[in-house]
């Protein structure tokens, strides 16, 4: 076996480094879609809402049950079928491999984050919520300023490891043909014949990525301990 | 003005009207045909055996619990259903709970200035002043900026007592505010509701505190098992109960 040679590392940086971006993009908009709907699909079933809290109940189960892989491909082929049979000419109608990307790891993530942040409302103090009333808060403010700030904070930890899940799970993106940070680091291995090399510097790549988040998770919990300590 | 029978004429004076309240939990009768009268300016010291109803009374004046059956009007409203009313009784009604129900993401002075500037909608610097004002006067305005978990219990409730102040309520109620205190932080709990009391606050307090009843109250209202059993001037409540529930229950807490 060759010596490890990494110069082939510095020579295709700038095509790592696109994957890394795609990576970071799309676990960025996964995380806003995730937990904005996220959010909305644990209130309406905190609200219990009647038939809609029952049908997001559904959808969360179906979606924690199947693998992101097979969301994936669904959404890929199915929908645009789907899609074509509502425009009428019933010919398939693409939606593009970047654009499934992102919605699919969005609604998949809105499941999980919602899962959270659901728990995370119940286990919010009784008091809290006869307190608000005490003050003739309203719903909105209730759960504006004082509900949902301390449930994000009470789930914070869990939040980022599920965030951090997230940008691994990314890679899975090469199902769909596009190039992520594990996708440009294939196809050069392959290139060039350099696997070691490239799969060693991406994994230190995803491990620092990821323990830097980590740190962001204790010194979170650092800053808020005071707060959450009652 | 104590009195010891309650009439059913409405009075000018009277700002809280509990008529014939009923309020079940299931099949357990918590308020069974209760009925009480509070005039402004007033101070009601609310007592009686665990389980009697006595919070659930307080806590259906706020519509916190919803009741059953009966009248509440407070203030001149009635609490029906409708959201507006009860807001508006809520605004009047000032509450202190047991265990403080402080804000803890929110510092002691945000926690004074959210809802005055939420519901009363006035501005931040104005509820500002408001909230360190009565801050000061529960002489603890050196903390304003602290978070509520760096307080004591005695300075929690405190807090609570001047964040349920900056709504400028007419009516103060307190559901045994000093029951999940330390004994060494009771006093300065105490010490802020007598003040309060001196100044004219209507108060209506559940509490075992017999030295507060005796200082302030103008009437003890005893109730068990849902009921009102015995209304009287502390004096004559302390010294010469009328009925044996009564006499039993203070042999017990005195004891």
């Amino acid at each position: 076996m060759n010596a490890l040679d990494f110069s082939i590392v510095a020579q295709s940086w700038p095509y790592l480094w696109s994957g890394l971006l795609f990576s970071l993009s799309l676990t960025a908009a996964a995380f806003a879609i995730g937990m904005i709907l996220g959010t909305c699909l644990a209130l309406a079933q905190h609200f219990e809402i009647p038939v809609v809290a029952q049908i997001i109940r559904g959808y969360v189960a179906i979606i924690r049950s199947i693998p992101l892989i097979l969301v994936l491909f669904w959404f890929f082929f199915l929908v645009p079928i789907v899609l074509g049979h509502l425009s009428g000419n019933g010919r398939p109608i693409p939606i593009g491999a970047t654009y499934t990307a992102f919605i699919t790891f969005g609604l998949f993530e809105a499941a999980y984050y919602s899962e959270i942040i659901r728990v995370g409302l119940r286990a919010v103090n009784k008091g809290q919520f006869e307190a608000c009333q005490a003050l003739a808060l309203s719903t909105y403010d209730t759960y504006r300023h004082i509900v949902l700030p301390q449930v994000l904070r009470v789930a914070s930890p869990i939040i980022l490891s599920q965030t951090i899940i997230l940008f691994q799970d990314t890679s899975l993106v090469y199902v769909l043909s596009l190039t992520d940070l594990l996708g440009a680091a294939s196809k050069l291995a392959q290139l060039n014949g350099r696997l070691v090399e490239m799969y060693l510097v991406i994994a230190v790549a995803y491990l620092v990525i990821s323990s830097a988040t980590s740190q962001c998770v204790a010194i979170l919990r650092k800053r808020y301990a005071v707060a959450a300590a009652r | 003005m104590p009195r010891a029978t309650v009439s059913n004429a409405t009075r000018p004076a009277e700002i809280v009207v509990v008529e014939n309240v009923v309020k079940r939990f299931g099949a357990f009768t918590a308020l069974n045909d209760v009925t009480l009268k509070v005039d402004k300016g007033e101070k009601i010291v609310l007592c009686g055996p665990s389980g009697s109803g006595k919070s659930t009374l307080i806590r259906c004046i706020n519509h916190i619990e919803k009741h059953d059956a009966g009248r509440i009007i407070v203030d001149g409203v009635e609490l029906t259903n409708r959201i507006a009313d009860i807001n508006s009784v809520r605004c009047e009604v000032g509450m202190v709970f047991q265990s403080f129900n402080l804000f803890p993401h929110l510092t002691v002075a945000e926690n004074c200035m959210l809802a005055p500037i939420r519901v009363r909608g006035i501005s931040q610097s104005e509820a500002r002043d408001r909230a360190l004002g009565l801050l000061r006067k529960v002489r603890i305005q050196d903390q304003a900026g602290k978070y509520p978990a760096q307080l004591s219990g005695g300075q929690q409730q405190r807090v609570a007592i001047a964040r349920a102040l900056c709504m400028q309520p007419k009516i103060m109620l307190f559901d045994e505010p000093t029951s999940a205190l330390d004994p060494e932080m009771v006093k300065e709990v105490l010490e802020t509701m007598v003040e309060l009391a001196k100044e004219g606050m209507t108060m209506v307090c559940v509490t075992h505190e017999m030295g507060f009843a005796r200082e302030v109250a103008d009437r003890v209202v005893f109730m068990d098992r849902g009921s009102i059993i015995e209304e009287a001037e502390p004096e004559t409540f302390f010294k010469a109960p009328r009925t044996e529930r009564a006499k039993a229950f203070l042999n017990q807490i005195i004891h």
